[in-house]
This record gives C-alpha cells, sequence and structure tokens, in this order.
C-alpha cells in the first residue's frame, strides 16, 4: 500500500527484461528519505519514480508485473511521519500503520469506525505494516478505512512541489484507482475533525469468510443522538439478543432521534460514496422500524453495484439495506456505552 | 490394551521436532549443483489451434540451456491412465492448462523471461464448457480423433431390481445435486528435480504420494524416450501436503525428465501458487440425480442416482472416482436395490483427479440431503430413519461388501446426543441440526489388482530398529503410527525405532497412500515384519538365556523371562552376540501384506475392502434470514476407526479434514469462466482461515477391526465425507430451505429464502 | 546496483550486499539458506513466510530488503536455545499435534510467537486473530490453537 502518484496509467512491465542480447535486470533503485522535503524532492527529479510505504500493496503490484518503477521512494524513515496527534480533533501521519490505530485507545472510544475498519484489513502480518494512508491512496473500491474516514469527515493532508494542500476525503477520490494527487505529490496526514457529544460511529464489512477477506459491501455510519425519553431503556433495548424490530420499537418508545447522520459505503460503486438521500430522511427523525426500512431502501438506490466473482450485485444491494440499519444501530450503541458494545459484535 | 505401552497413546509425531525447527527439507528447500530451474508456457486459449510456436528468441536467451516443445516428445508418448495426454501439446490447445512449450534456465528469472520470449500464434476455436451440451449429438469434439465427448468407462452398478421396488415404495424423492470443482491448496506446492546419472538412470527428488507406481509411470516414460535399460530412484522430499493432490504424475514431471535428460543437468520445478491452482487437477465435480424410496415402516427400498462427470480436456482419476461413489450409493444403509450409472464427458475446462474422499464426498452429499427428504416425506425424524436403516456389523451389502465392525449406530448415538437432538430438531426458528453418515474403505481398497505393502526390518548392534516402509508419510502420521506398531510389538520404546520411507532403491513395494489404507496396510505389513523379527529375536535370546522362548517377553528394550524375573538380556546384547560370533547372523524380516480383499468382478461387485469405516457428522446452525450466512454453532464428528492407534494424530485427521468439509460446504468454489481461472489466488478462494473454524468436538468410537493392526481402521479421508448434507439438512431444519448446490454461500440461502416466503424473507432477525 | 546492509538474524549481527529489488524472503532462502522460512504463496496471503522484525510478525515475501538496514529478524531457525533445548512454543506444538505436513508452520510459529510476546495472557479468540493470517490445510487449526494455549499465560518468552 503507497500514497501515490496520479495512477490514471497502468503500467505494465517486467522485472526482467529479457531481449535477444541478454537479461537486463530492469529492477528498481530503492531511496530511504527522512524528511518530507526530502521524499517530495526525490520524486520531482526522478524519472518513473513511485511511493512506497508498508509496500503491501506494491510489491504485489510488483511481483504482479502490473508496474515497473525504476525508483521506490520508501517512506518508512520519515520523521514524525507516524506521529498521532490529538488538536481539534484528532491527526494521523502519513506513516501511522493499521495496526497502529487499532491498538489506540483513543481511536477505540472517539472514532471507532476507524478502528472498527482497520482491524479487519488483510491479517496481522499485513496491518503490522500497512499504512492508512496507503489503504486510501490505493482507492480500491473495498478499501476498508475508506467509508469510515468519509463519515468521521476526514480531511486529506498533502504537500508537494506546488506546496501544501488540505482537502475533504470525498473530494479526494476521483475514482476506481484514482486519487487527486498532482506530480510529486505526497499525501502527508489525516485530520479527522472534533467530534460533537452523543456520537458514535460504526464500520460493518460483510464478508464470506472470518479474516483476510475483500468485503462484498462495506458500510460505515457516524450518528450524533438525542433521546427525548430514558437513556437507560435504550441501553437495556440492546442488552437483549433481541431482533432488530424490537430494539428499534424500543428506540422509538424512548424517542431516540438521530440530530445529525453520516453513512458511507464501499465495494457498491468505483469509489467509496456517501448516502446522502438516506442521511437527509434520517437527519433529526426519531427512530422507527419504518423509518429504517425506508432509508434502507432510499440508501440500495443510491449503490451500482456490480456483478463480480467477489458478489453478485442483487445481493450487494440487499446487503446496503440489511447492513445499512445493522450500521447506524451499532453506532447508537457505540454513544450508549463507548468503552466496549452493548449487543456483541458477531450478531451484527 | 491397558498394557499397552505405545499403541492408544498421545505419542507426538516423529518428523513434528525436525518440522518445528524449519529443519525439514521440503522440494522448495532442496538445491543440487549444477541445477537448472524450469518453467513452462500455457496456453493462453481453453481451445485453439496452434498455428505457430516460435522459441528461437527464448532459445538466444543468455541463460537458457533448453526450449522445448512437442517436437522434442519421443514417439508420441502420452501419459495418464487413458494415455490421452500428452506432455507437451502439438498444434491444438484444449484447455487454458495446456502445455505448449518448457525452458530450462539457469535461474528462475531467466526461465520466466525466456517465457515471455516465445511466441505463438493460435487460431482460437469455439469451446464447450458444459458437460450437457457436451454430450449432445453433434457436439463438438474435444478430441477429434473420438466418435464422442462421452468417455467409453462402463461405469453402471445394478443390484437388485430398482423399477419393482420404486413401484411398492411407499414414499419416494427425488431431486439433483451439483457439487464444484474444489482444490487441495497444499501449502506446499508441487515441484521435482530430475536428475540423470552417467549411465541415464533418473532421480526423481519428487513429492510423490505413489512411489511405486510413479517410479513404473516413470520407466513407461524412459522407455518411449528411447531409455529401455534405465533405472528410476524416487527420492521424497518432506511433503508439503497431499490430499491426493500427488495420487497421480503430471505433465510438469515429464518435462522435467526431458530437459533433465537434453540438458545433462539436475532440473527443478516449483510450482508457483497460481499453477498450483490452474495447473493442479482438482476434485471431480458432478451433476447427480438421485431418487430414494422407503416403505411405510421407514425401510429404505431402493436408491438410484445417475451422474455425470466433466472429465476436461484429459483423463485422470476423475474419471474414476464413481468406482468409489458406488460404496455410499451401494452400501450406506441397508438399501436391497440400487442403480447406479455414471458418464464421464470431455469438455475443454480442467481436468480432476484424486482429492481426499475421492467421490464419496459428491456422492454422499446427495446421498444425505435426499434421505432427509425423504425422512420428510414419510414423516419421521431424520436420526430415526438413519437408526431404522443403519448398517450392522455381519452384513453383506448389495455391493458384496462384507461389514466386519461397524460403529454406525454407536456414531450415531453420539450425534444425537451432544447436539441435543431432541430439543433442537424440528423447530425452524433460525436454528437447526442436521446429520449425515459416511461408509468410507477402512481396510485398504483394492482399486489395482494389488493393494498390498511392504516393510523390512532390520536392528543393529545397540538394538535400535531400522523399518523400511512402503508408505508414504505426507503430514497424516504414517510414520509415526507404523513406528508405535513395531514400537509395541517388539517391546522397545519408540524413540528406538528409525523409520525409513522415502526412496525407492530401499524401500518395499507400496501401491500408495490412497483410500486411507497406511495404517490399516502399511501397519499390518509393519506388524508383520515385527512379529518375524520378533520371533528371530526371542529364539537367540532363549538360546542364549538357557531359557524357554514361550517364557520370554520383551519391555522397554530387555529381553525377560516372565518366569524368573531376574533372568534378562537387553537386545542389544542379544543383537551383539548375534554379529560377534564365529559364522554369526543378523536379524531382519521382511512381510509384505496384501489384505484379503476383492478387486471388483465385471459388474462392480466384491469386497473392496477388508473393513469399511463409519462414522457420523451432525451440526447445529444458525441462519440469519437477513443475510443468507450461516453461523455453525456446534459440530460434532463421530467416527468409528477400530482402534485409536495414536488418538493425537487421530483428531488432527478428524478436525483437518473436518474443516477441509466445512470449506467444501460453505465456500470454497474454483470459479471457471469459459475455461479461464478467475480465483486462482488465496484471496478469492475461500480456504478457512483460523478464525472460521465452528466449536467442534471430535468422538472416537473403538469397535475393535479384528483384522487391523491392533483393531485400527482408516481416518484419513472419512473427515470430510459428510460434513456438506450435514451442514445442508441442518439448514434445512433452521429455515426450510434445501441448497442442493455446494458451496452453499449467503446468496444462495437469501435467494432460496426469498422465495420459499417473499413476505417473510429479509424480515428483521436473527 | 546492489548494496551492503547491515542487520541482527537470531541475535547475530549480518553484514552481506543486497539487490534494492529483493525481498526478506529471497534473501533468508536463497542468501542466508536459512530455509525454515517458507514461500506459500508470495503475496502476503497465506503467511508461510512470517518472521518477527523488531518484535513484529510480518510477511517476508513483501518486506523490501532494504527496510531491514538495522533491524532485528527472528527467524525459527532462532527460537531454539543455544543448548538444542525446544522453544515452549516449539515444543508445545510437537506435543499437541499442531503440526502435520509442517509446511505452515514455521509461518504460525513466529506469529503466535509474536502474538504471545506482545500479549502474555491471549484469550482463544485473540490467538485466532493472532493466526488468522496463516493458513493451514491439514490441521483444522484445533490443535495449533491448543498448543498455543499452554504456552499463552506462562509469561514473556
Amino acid at each position: 500500500m503507497q500514497p501515490c502518484r496520479d495512477r490514471r496509467e497502468k503500467q505494465k512491465g517486467s522485472l526482467i527484461t529479457g531481449n535477444d542480447k541478454g537479461v537486463t535486470v530492469a529492477g528498481f533503485e530503492y531511496h530511504k528519505p527522512h524528511s518530507i522535503k526530502e521524499a517530495v524532492h526525490l520524486m520531482e527529479s526522478l524519472d518513473n519514480a513511485r511511493f512506497i510505504a508498508g509496500g503491501t500493496d506494491v510489491m504485489v503490484l510488483l511481483r504482479q508485473k502490473k508496474i515497473a518503477p525504476a525508483h521506490l521512494i520508501s517512506l518508512r524513515n520519515i520523521d514524525g511521519f507516524s506521529d498521532i496527534g490529538f488538536e481539534n480533533g484528532l491527526q494521523i501521519g502519513g506513516g501511522v500503520t493499521l495496526n497502529e490505530i487499532v491498538a489506540n485507545d483513543f481511536m477505540q472510544k472517539r472514532y471507532p469506525a476507524l478502528t472498527d475498519a482497520a482491524a479487519m484489513v488483510g491479517s496481522r502480518q499485513i496491518r503490522n505494516v500497512a499504512t492508512l494512508s496507503g489503504n486510501i491512496c490505493n482507492a480500491a473500491p473495498s478499501a476498508d478505512t475508506a467509508c469510515p474516514l468519509l463519515v468521521l469527515d476526514a480531511i486529506v493532508k498533502t504537500t508537494g512541489p506546488q506546496g501544501n494542500r488540505q482537502l475533504p476525503l470525498d473530494d479526494f477520490f476521483l475514482g476506481e484507482g484514482r486519487v487527486d494527487l498532482g506530480a510529486g505529490e505526497l499525501l502527508t496526514g489525516f485530520h479527522l475533525p472534533r467530534l460533537a457529544m452523543n456520537t458514535g460511529s460504526a464500520y460493518i464489512k460483510h464478508t464470506r469468510r472470518q479474516a483476510m477477506d475483500l468485503p462484498m459491501v462495506g458500510i460505515a455510519a457516524r450518528v450524533t443522538i438525542k433521546i427525548g425519553g430514558n437513556e437507560i431503556g435504550c441501553k437495556d433495548a440492546f442488552c437483549t439478543i433481541d431482533n432488530i424490530s424490537n430494539i428499534l420499537s424500543k428506540l422509538e418508545d424512548e424517542d431516540l432521534r438521530i440530530e445529525e447522520v453520516r453513512i458511507a459505503m464501499g465495494v457498491v460503486a468505483p469509489r467509496p460514496v456517501r448516502a446522502r438521500k438516506a442521511e437527509a430522511a434520517l437527519r433529526g427523525k426519531v427512530i422507527s422500524e419504518k423509518l429504517f426500512e425506508e432509508i434502507a431502501e432510499i440508501a440500495a438506490t443510491e449503490a451500482q453495484p456490480r456483478d463480480s466473482i467477489r458478489g453478485e450485485a442483487w445481493y450487494r444491494r440487499e446487503m446496503v439495506k440489511v447492513l445499512t440499519k445493522r450500521v447506524i444501530l451499532k453506532a447508537v450503541d457505540r454513544v450508549l456505552r463507548p468503552d466496549d458494545l452493548i449487543r456483541p459484535d458477531r450478531l451484527w | 490394551m491397558s498394557d499397552w505401552t505405545t499403541v492408544g497413546k498421545k505419542i507426538a509425531k516423529k518428523d513434528a521436532p525436525l518440522k518445528v525447527t524449519g529443519g525439514a527439507l521440503y522440494i522448495q528447500d532442496l538445491k543440487i549443483p549444477g541445477m537448472l530451474y524450469g518453467g513452462i508456457l500455457y496456453s493462453r486459449y481453453a481451445h485453439a489451434k496452434i498455428l505457430k510456436l516460435d522459441t528461437a528468441r527464448a532459445r538466444r536467451l543468455p541463460g537458457v540451456t533448453a526450449v522445448i516443445t512437442a517436437a522434442d516428445v519421443p514417439n508420441n508418448f502420452r501419459f495418464g491412465f487413458m494415455k490421452d495426454n500428452p506432455p507437451l501439446k502439438a498444434d491444438r490447445v484444449r484447455s487454458t492448462r495446456d502445455e505448449i512449450a518448457a525452458v530450462a534456465a539457469t535461474t528462475p528469472e531467466i526461465a520466466a523471461a525466456a517465457l515471455e520470449l516465445i511466441e505463438v500464434e493460435y487460431e482460437e476455436l469455439p469451446g464447450i464448457f458444459d458437460p450437457l451440451e457436451a454430450m449432445q449429438e453433434g457436439a463438438p469434439l474435444v478430441h477429434e480423433e473420438m466418435k464422442s465427448n462421452i468417455l467409453k468407462i462402463p461405469w453402471k452398478l445394478v443390484c437388485g431390481d430398482v423399477e419393482t421396488a420404486k413401484k411398492e415404495s411407499a414414499y419416494v424423492v427425488s431431486d439433483t445435486f451439483t457439487t464444484p470443482w474444489v482444490t487441495h491448496c497444499c501449502l506446499g506446492t508441487s515441484g521435482c528435480i530430475a536428475v540423470f546419472d552417467a549411465n541415464t538412470n533418473l532421480t526423481m527428488y519428487s513429492n510423490t504420494q505413489i512411489p511405486s507406481l510413479a517410479q513404473n509411470d516413470y520407466l513407461d516414460a524412459l522407455s518411449a524416450f528411447g531409455l529401455k535399460n534405465s533405472r528410476v530412484r524416487i527420492i521424497q522430499c518432506a511433503i508439503g501436503g497431499g490430499f491426493g493432490s500427488k495420487l497421480d504424475t503430471y505433465a510438469y514431471e515429464y518435462i522435467a525428465i526431458l530437459l533433465a535428460r537434453k540438458t545433462r543437468k539436475p532440473v527443478k520445478f516449483i510450482f508457483s501458487r497460481e499453477e498450483e491452482f490452474f495447473a493442479t487437477s482438482p476434485r471431480q465435480c458432478s451433476i447427480t440425480t438421485i431418487s430414494q424410496g422407503c416403505d411405510r415402516e421407514g425401510h429404505l427400498t431402493f436408491r438410484e442416482m445417475e451422474m455425470i462427470l466433466d472429465n476436461g480436456a484429459y483423463t485422470s482419476w476423475g474419471a474414476t472416482t464413481p468406482s468409489v461413489m458406488m460404496m455410499p450409493i451401494s452400501s450406506l444403509y441397508k438399501v436391497p436395490n440400487v442403480r447406479y450409472v455414471a458418464h464421464c464427458v470431455y469438455t475443454n475446462n480442467t481436468y480432476c483427479q484424486a482429492m481426499r474422499g475421492y467421490g464419496n464426498p459428491q456422492a454422499t452429499f446427495a446421498i444425505e440431503s435426499s434421505l432427509d427428504q425423504l425422512a420428510e416425506k414419510a414423516g419421521l425424524d431424520p436420526y430415526e430413519l438413519r437408526l431404522r436403516n443403519a448398517n450392522e456389523p455381519g452384513e453383506l451389502t448389495p455391493q458384496k461388501f462384507r461389514v466386519t465392525s461397524c460403529g454406525l449406530k454407536e456414531c450415531m448415538a453420539e450425534v444425537e446426543q451432544r447436539l441435543g437432538w431432541k430439543e433442537k430438531q424440528g423447530k425452524g426458528n433460525g436454528r437447526g441440526v442436521g446429520m449425515a453418515s459416511l461408509i468410507h474403505v477402512g481396510g485398504g481398497a483394492r482399486v489395482y489388482k494389488s493393494d498390498g505393502c511392504g516393510t523390512i526390518i532390520k536392528m543393529d548392534d545397540r538394538g535400535r530398529v531400522d523399518v523400511m516402509t512402503g508408505a508414504t508419510e505426507m503430514g497424516q502420521g504414517s510414520e509415526t503410527v507404523i513406528a508405535q506398531i513395531v514400537a509395541e510389538t517388539l517391546g522397545v520404546n519408540i524413540d528406538e525405532i528409525n523409520i525409513i520411507n522415502n526412496d525407492t532403491d530401499v524401500c518395499p513395494w507400496d501401491v500408495g497412500a490412497h483410500a486411507s489404507r497406511s495404517t490399516f496396510v502399511a501397519g499390518n505389513s509393519a506388524l508383520g515384519a515385527a512379529l518375524k523379527i520378533r520371533k528371530q529375536v526371542l529364539e537367540a535370546a532363549a538360546l542364549n538365556m538357557g531359557e524357554d522362548q514361550a517364557a520370554l517377553d520383551i519391555k522397554d528394550g530387555v529381553v525377560f523371562s516372565t518366569q524368573d524375573k531376574e533372568k534378562s538380556m537387553t537386545l542389544s546384547k542379544v543383537l551383539r552376540k548375534a554379529h560377534y560370533t564365529p559364522g554369526g547372523s543378523m536379524f531382519t524380516a521382511d512381510y509384505f501384506y496384501d489384505p484379503p480383499n476383492e478387486n471388483f468382478d465385471r459388474e462392480f461387485k466384491g469386497n473392496l475392502s477388508v473393513a469399511y469405516a463409519y462414522g457420523v457428522h451432525g451440526a447445529e446452525v444458525e441462519v440469519d434470514r437477513e443475510t443468507g450466512q450461516i453461523r455453525i454453532l456446534k459440530y460434532i464428528a463421530a467416527h468409528d476407526v477400530g482402534r485409536a492407534i495414536n488418538p493425537l494424530l487421530l483428531e488432527g485427521q478428524i478436525y483437518g479434514g473436518g474443516l477441509m468439509g466445512i470449506g467444501y460446504a460453505l465456500g470454497e468454489k474454483l470459479i471457471y469462466e469459459k475455461g479461464h481461472l478467475k480465483n486462482g489466488n488465496f484471496l478469492d478462494y475461500k480456504l478457512p482461515t483460523a478464525k472460521d473454524v465452528p466449536p467442534v468436538e471430535a468422538v472416537i468410537v473403538e469397535t475393535d477391526e479384528q483384522a487391523g493392526p491392533f483393531g485400527a481402521k482408516g481416518i484419513g479421508e472419512p473427515g470430510l465425507v459428510p460434513t456438506a448434507p450435514a451442514i445442508a439438512n441442518a439448514i434445512y431444519d433452521a429455515v426450510g430451505v434445501r441448497i442442493r448446490d455446494l458451496p452453499i454461500t449467503p446468496e444462495k440461502v437469501l435467494r432460496a429464502l426469498k422465495e420459499k416466503a417473499p413476505a417473510d424473507a429479509g424480515r428483521s432477525g436473527i | 546496483m546492489k548494496q551492503e546492509i547491515t542487520f541482527k538474524i537470531n541475535g547475530e549481527a549480518c553484514r552481506v550486499e543486497v539487490d534494492p529489488t529483493w525481498t526478506l524472503l529471497y534473501l533468508l532462502r536463497e542468501v542466508l539458506e536459512l530455509t525454515g522460512t517458507k514461500e506459500g504463496c508470495g503475496y502476503g496471503e497465506c503467511g508461510a513466510c512470517t518472521v518477527i522484525v523488531d518484535g513484529q510478525a510480518i510477511n517476508s515475501c513483501l518486506y523490501p530488503i532494504l527496510e531491514i538496514e538495522g533491524r532485528a529478524v527472528t527467524t525459527i531457525e532462532g527460537l531454539r536455545k543455544p543448548d538444542g533445548e525446544l522453544h515452549p512454543l516449539q515444543q508445545a506444538f510437537v506435543n499437541k499435534g499442531a503440526v502435520q505436513c509442517g509446511f505452515c508452520t514455521s509461518g504460525m510459529i513466529m506469529s503466535a510467537k509474536a502474538l504471545i510476546d506482545e500479549n502474555e495472557k491471549p484469550t482463544e479468540e485473540a490467538i485466532k486473530e493472532g493466526i488468522a493470517g496463516n493458513l493451514c490445510r491439514c490441521t483444522g487449526y484445533v490443535q495449533i490453537v491448543d498448543a498455543i494455549k499452554t504456552v499463552a499465560g506462562r509469561g514473556r518468552t
């Protein structure tokens, strides 16, 4: 996985170039800059160069001969690149690995959608080196961390020959495998704004097996709630191993209102998308089963899933309906009990 | 039994210490001086003519020592039991795994580059990928020289009178079941090193499970290649997984031999993971129509099955799976009237060979799913129906199998009780239970004219024992079990036993590690040899000790008199006395055990095995009605094993087989589109991970099989035979939908739920 | 262009010339001839190549060789005590039947070691999570988890 230049052209190549005259090890030079400035400078001055962070995407692409860079610019040795800061919310450096995110108590409590997602990418071995920025820059439609960052209103920070930029993550994704990074530009980190009180978030990844899997559908939600009635009643609603219908009606009884909401869906479009219409229909309303059925249907219309060997379109659309409900409720659960889910994770 | 010191104990595998320290040498790890690396160019199309094949540029690449094509394969050599498979294809390719050319180079990178330089011009031809289409009159022929795509293998079994039985049945069910291609996914990929000596004798460093038979195959090849008087030696490295994948010989091995001959250097092939997925042969897929019936009391009256098997472009053991499928069809439960027909059909798909179970899982999926359907129709509890028809010791089945030990009823009872069947069955509230039984060969299997295995034992001065066995160790533990049997018989500590099992120059003949036969056949062979050498030892000791042989016993390497404990002599002393005496002697013993089972007669009847392994699996599942996902809450695997010679290893086979079966039931499938493999990698081929393991109980039922070594029967394959139907039956119990096509994916379950009750399905709920 | 790197391998200092295109797996197997670490797929999808770098389990098939500079690598060969005694995890794998064909074993043990070194008393769930990136086709994982459980709770290894 690597923060990268604009990859509009997919290069085909081979590590070895063979011809009648002999074998040229096309290979690459590997550079290890110690500052962002150095990294940007290298990218500017070298021809056919590529950034590499954890390497779990780039090394695979190299082996598959889908890319043939002459230079790899490593981001693993840049001072301060893996910093995590708490000014104005949350600042995550470009070199922060997925396991560092999973292990971070503050993120688990305040931004759990992100830790949910980070914990489910690949395997422990992958997460030990793979970076959040790499997962985003690779821009696969199935990138798990994309939807949580979207619902958390993440801002992307970049730096390049033209200077520094900041832009909302939603504007950063341009399409499948494409992000808004210009020549020589590097993603240096993310800023996640401070969240209001009574805000919770969650991510649900729908997979075929329990580990080492890409999502068939992935949905993240963030909600800010206001309870008209009794908070205990709401917590009780989640306590029973009960079906969602009953949970919803109990929450309706307690007049639980969704003051603010974000919903983002992955794998149902070339890039992760916000379900804005569903959000609008939910915003400011009191929870109820009927409302949730409507929201689910609306969200499904905002998804354009494809048939692929990884899943059928009709099924993905159905899962958008099912998971939209579940992820919002899971996010509500998080508000009610930030330390741990009341309703066990496996039931979602 | 209770005074056994080694048999029946949980003893660590003998090769485990080497493996946990990274010291075991797999084919991947082996290097031979001067070795070249091989690479194979595969066809780009599933069906095409090769108009032009130009290897000139590849040959000129520095570091490339040889490039070969079909033109370099002498005498139109073909391998495979139907002899329809040339190691390099000329003129025409019939599948995307067809080998067109091969190179040998000084490094793997140069070999890969050379392959890129080979120029091929194809004329793509329409391919045929559906066996049902391929069977039709006028369908394009996969092999032009044959008149039809249907192979002339007469798989047909008739017992009794099915037509009459059908008419007289009170209840009859019929349905169709399908199973996909799945693959072994051995963690160690395939590979070999071929080396010729100065006199054109061949040594193959190999992963094979069938050393003696492979030796034969290579000798045939060498003969065709013009080397009639060559010898072949096979040295097996540590095998990184078998499961049947190494039960046949592959094109790459013959290619390695050809390249080694041409270059006069050792040539190594190692499959990449991608090659392992698309260029090895998967489990036979199947389309089965089945009818079963019973009388008013629930006694089975008939079973009728017809199968269509996609044979792919060339023929390997997949085409012989019906010979094993007949076993559950005729002998799982008491069914007096049976009819079975199977057709193997050429297509432009991949071709199949042996995979753990060898057709039994496919057949049992149909039989046991159908049985639950019959139970429902007859208004009977599925457990009751099974119990009523369970096989029993002493039975003669319609296929003429003589059932000796049989713990089927005990296994059923274990599952019924441990699942809590009575309380949980029939609720239909999203949770359900299901069970399925299995029969498999447990006392060898006479699939060839021989079912034999040889053992040679010798002892050294220290009283240590060398056991040369024909049995292959591929991780299942045959080496340790054999050591236990010899240790127990000879009265020595298992650490004194050294097993040699990987060199055909030294090891005696064996027909192969298949049909779960190693414990039974190799075990009996080792037992026979051990008894012989024990006799020699006791005879010599009796002389030395001035005691009656009948009064002597051996324990912890010491021969002692049971009459007078003071009188004793260490084994090493006995041995040294034998060696260090003028005109001395040595102790060796050999024993070839060929079980008293039978080949099938012309009607495919006969006692295939000396003993049969039985078992029952039960599953409790929870179905998420909104997503169609299945969660296994509890899984019980009860197996009648005769005797657990090593419960630790036996449980390993049950857990390992069980999870492989769960993968088969719920997620694994090789996805081919028009002959091209789409998911040949570990991301998209859903092998179960550690997090996918459900709570599982392995239950060992011992029925003491008289013919088995210390009462043991086989266990290698049974572990995954009934998993799919047990789970499918549990899902039906839970939500009333029956999935008849493996794997049982969430999509299929959800779609079935929606079709069943459009108003109900999708409602919020667990 | 080859470069020289210095790092620690199984406690010993190592200086070697490497080609920047090499992976750590290539260096281990082909150059240092430590063949205990296996290649199962080459894509980071099976875990057979797992080794520990600076205390973290990583897939050596995806690890660019120049990143090993100055770091400490532990492979399966480095677990045994100098007198030959097996590491508790190795012994537990032997005793509990956690080894069948053995191809996944090196990577599996390294993942387990990294897990226990970080979390002395992992729950069964944490153990499964810790080895989720290591595929095994032979054992069904049950005895592997058992083996790791016997070592878990004994303290740092």
